[in-house]
């Protein structure tokens, strides 16, 4: 697949597969085009190429497709709904597999995304917006968990954290995928990736290799 | 007693100007478009139900089902037509005066053929409840019709908030107008959700036509008037508060009231725009207008 922003190509070529099952670290420095290939892939930018999840062929610029069909995004700056409780964000991840919000409460998902992080129960009634910057990163992943994914895709999970929150979240990863979900995490800083993640594609001026 | 009527009466017009500042102000959030054709819908609702009443002969109910089914297929096809072209397509208009002008341009074309249909005389639906005025507390009177808006008022803002509170859909509403990437990110069609409420915003509006046109009667441009104050009582939240929206629309239908009844009737509106725009010039960051400013 390619990314192109107007004139400018963000991915002039990124082919690659990821098997299920997998933790695969997305890498390379700022401005070579990581978050434009998960975000092409997620759907949430125009993309030119083929993109196949689970075999099935994804529509370009169709986020609502991929994340009804398994592939659930946790964006760079979280894009969480401020003021909206942190459990009203976490439960609307569930949106994508029920509309009934009883059923959303009692399943294994839900429940698995609030037990990651223990730190945010204390804060659940709170407006999103008011949380913290690690909070709203926990509230991101645990949104994304909600959808019960069988792809979850980390854009720059640890961006502006500190290093101690940037552990913890990564922790939580690390238990995602032993838990039998296929993570993709694009990342600046290799090394945290790398601790978890049993594959690297390596992304130097939009080319991923 | 004066002052208890005219409180009465304030509420009335202001229930109404509260529940379309809410309209606004939700679809705002979800869509990016002021709806200044809000109005014009509640003016479709009362001439549509005259006409098809007194003149087509039409039995009472099905006057008003017919009305209300011809407002939703409009406004579903306007969504599809217009709106799906203008935000959906592949060059996507933004910009607060490019959008704006999607419903101002709408509200022209329905106030058009209001004037074809209808003409240009009074009309109004009919009193869906017949009757005197009702006495309250010993000396204060409220028109049925009175009633009945509050009521609809009441119980529409009572289903929207237990919609908004205890439903997934509701929260996935909400989530649309917080953050709309956030929401497609999780599956939240956010185009259907501006669709549904577009069509609801316009039968609501058309009901509120219906039940509250016996007390002021309605002409084809009557839908101006009430789009304007609705925007205005929006503006107050910022286009994006429904709670701010209501109240102001509540306080904007009293003020309107009291200035009618103890300043002069015939300049009581100059008067309130005069007001409202001061308070806007003195205190817009209080008044939540920064937030429209910035929106």
């Amino acid at each position: 697949m390619s990314v192109a922003y107007g004139h400018v190509v963000a991915v002039h070529d990124a082919t690659f597969s990821i098997g299920e099952g997998e933790a695969v670290a997305i890498i390379g420095p700022n401005g070579n085009g990581k978050s434009s290939i998960l975000m092409g892939i997620a759907g949430l930018v125009a993309r030119r190429g083929d993109v196949r999840i689970f075999g099935t062929g994804a529509p370009p610029r169709n986020v609502m497709w991929t994340a009804r069909h398994g592939l659930t995004l946790v964006p760079e700056r979280r894009q969480l709904y401020p003021n909206l409780s942190a459990a009203d964000n976490i439960i609307l991840g569930c949106y994508s597999w029920t509309r009934s919000v009883h059923k959303a409460r009692a399943s294994d998902a839900y429940a698995f995304a609030l037990d990651l992080f223990p730190d945010l129960r204390p804060h659940l009634r709170q407006a999103a917006g008011t949380l913290s910057g690690g909070q709203q990163q926990m509230v991101a992943i645990a949104r994304g968990l909600a959808a019960a994914p069988r792809i979850l895709a980390v854009d720059e999970p640890c961006l502006g954290l500190a290093e101690v929150v940037s552990k913890r979240v990564y922790e939580a990863l690390a238990r995602v995928h032993s838990a039998g979900t296929t993570l993709i995490v694009v990342e600046e800083v290799p090394r945290r990736a790398l601790e978890i993640c049993t594959r690297r594609v390596e992304v130097r001026n939009g080319i991923a290799a | 007693m004066k002052l208890g009527n005219l409180l009465i009466a304030g509420l009335v017009t202001g229930s109404i100007y509260a529940v379309f500042a809410v309209c606004v102000a939700v679809w705002y959030r979800v869509s990016n478009i002021l709806n200044l054709a809000v109005g014009d819908f509640a003016m479709t609702g009362a001439l549509g139900v005259d006409y098809l009443y007194r003149v087509r002969g039409w039995p009472l109910p099905l006057s008003i089902v017919g009305t209300l089914a011809v407002v939703a297929v409009f406004g579903y096809v306007y969504d599809q037509v217009v709106l799906r072209l203008a935000q959906d397509g592949r060059r996507r208009q933004e910009g607060i005066v490019i959008t704006f002008f999607f419903t101002f341009a709408l509200s022209f074309f329905i106030d058009g053929v209001a004037k074809i249909l209808f003409g240009t005389d009074v009309h109004a639906a009919p009193a869906l409840w017949n009757g005197n005025s009702l006495t309250v507390a010993g000396n204060l009177h409220i028109e049925r019709a009175g009633v009945l808006v509050l009521g609809c008022a009441v119980v529409s803002g009572v289903m929207f908030a237990l919609y908004i509170r205890y439903t997934l859909s509701g929260k996935a509403m909400e989530a649309s107008g917080e953050n709309n990437l956030g929401a497609r990110i999780v599956g939240i069609d956010t185009r259907r959700y501006r669709r549904i409420i577009f069509v609801i915003t316009a039968v609501l509006a058309a009901i509120f036509g219906i039940v509250e046109s016996p007390i002021t009667g309605f002409t084809y441009i009557s839908g101006a008037t009430i789009s304007v104050t609705g925007f205005i009582a929006a503006a107050y939240g910022g286009f994006r508060s429904p709670g701010r929206a209501l109240l102001a629309g509540l306080v904007i239908g009293i003020a309107e009231a009291l200035l009618g009844g103890y300043v002069s009737a015939e300049y009581a509106d100059t008067l309130l725009y005069a007001i409202l725009a001061a308070l806007v010039l003195a205190r817009p960051r209080a008044l939540g207008f920064e937030s429209a400013i910035g929106a």
